[in-house]
């Protein structure tokens, strides 16, 4: 039996998803609640001790361990955003998009139109994880300090339109790199079903649409 | 650590830096007070106020780096030849830099600060230029230990 080389590849990646979720589960809720448990343990060694040296030291490691505890809380929300299974697309955008803000410095309009409607899980990381990108691609590339993200809900589909008034690039232009990215983002939306057009030229920034067929 | 977005002696520092040593950007970043993340307080040379708003993660990045490890740390010819990924540097992305040098400030026998100059092109920092870095930050070191201390003029 000979199957699709699209069914393949989206049988590969929702595989690839999959384990990346068990691993950021298993992180958060496993390693992360052992080192939690460590650490009130610690705490309250750390109040029954008198010898100042020994307390001082046991703070210090109590210390450590928060630090890695929080380490391993973002570690797990970046490979898998609980919001979005938890909530949804849209808040696990919201969601994302303040973290975003936060370590780029780049500020991004969320705008909602329509109704929110119901995203099958496969159909949200896709979305999310291409949306994900093309916010990188902005960090990376755009030489920009704001950008505008539109969700558009409609009858009979979803469209995310991410904006950014950057330096652009000349779409004709070879730069493989960047090709290479662009091709993976419109190959993931095809394989679930949707589309992905770019419009950029330089200095006039750029401008990608996301539509995925709602069922 | 408190604010320093403010304190006029520290601004003066970072400029008088960059331009010793002929840099496009200088830096300071410190570990915020109540998280181990790191923020940006200080930037002379900048194109935007992009570092105003970064926190960079204990541990991540150049600033987050240097203050985990508490060593030096040199990018010659960013994004190529770096620990991890481009998106794990936001100052060097926010300002454009391909070409950073960065040391830790230590208060309190703990590093808790960054100083950090860069260069818009592929550029190796020689040890002059490093050694004036290096002056800066001890002089930046005592001046914020005044001004956490309440001895020094500025805003906290």
């Amino acid at each position: 039996m000979v199957m699709p080389v699209s069914e393949i590849s989206s049988y590969i990646i929702h595989t690839q998803e999959e384990e990346i979720k068990r691993i950021a589960l298993e992180l958060h809720e496993g390693v992360g609640q052992n080192l939690y448990s460590l650490f009130t343990g610690l705490q309250f060694i750390e109040g029954g001790i008198e010898n100042p040296v020994m307390k001082s030291a046991l703070k210090d490691m109590t210390a450590v361990l928060a630090k890695t505890i929080q380490e391993v809380r973002l570690l797990s929300v970046e490979l898998h955003p609980p919001a979005l299974s938890a909530f949804g697309l849209f808040a696990a955008t919201k969601s994302y998009i303040k973290l975003y803000t936060n370590t780029f410095g780049i500020e991004v309009e969320l705008i909602t139109i329509g109704k929110e409607r119901l995203v099958s899980e496969k159909e949200n990381i896709v979305l999310f994880r291409v949306f994900q990108e093309a916010l990188a691609n902005i960090a990376k590339h755009a030489d920009t300090s704001c950008a505008t993200v539109t969700f558009r809900w409609e009858e009979t589909f979803l469209a995310i339109e991410i904006a950014d008034e950057g330096v652009g690039f000349d779409s004709n232009e070879e730069n493989s790199r960047n090709n290479l990215g662009l091709a993976v983002m419109k190959e993931r939306m095809h394989l679930a079903g949707g589309t992905f057009t770019i419009q950029s030229q330089r200095e006039q920034g750029t401008y990608i649409k996301l539509t995925l067929p709602l069922r | 650590m408190r604010n320093l977005r403010n304190f006029q002696p520290a601004a003066d520092a970072c400029a008088k830096l960059r331009i010793e040593i002929g840099s496009d950007f200088a830096g300071l970043a410190i570990q915020n007070e109540n998280t181990p993340d790191v923020s940006w307080h200080q930037a002379a040379g900048n194109r935007n106020d992009k570092y105003k708003k970064i926190n960079v993660r204990f541990g991540k990045g150049i600033a987050g780096r240097v203050i985990s490890t508490g060593r030096p740390m040199s990018v010659v010819h960013f994004p190529n030849d770096i620990l991890g990924k481009a998106l794990d540097y936001p100052i060097m992305l926010a300002e454009n830099l391909q070409s950073a040098y960065a040391v830790p400030l230590v208060f309190n026998q703990v590093q808790r600060g960054v100083l950090l100059v860069g260069n818009r092109q592929e550029h190796i920092f020689t040890e002059e230029a490093k050694e004036a870095v290096a002056r800066t930050a001890a002089e930046l070191q005592e001046l914020i230990d005044r001004f956490y201390r309440g001895e020094a003029d500025g805003e906290a």
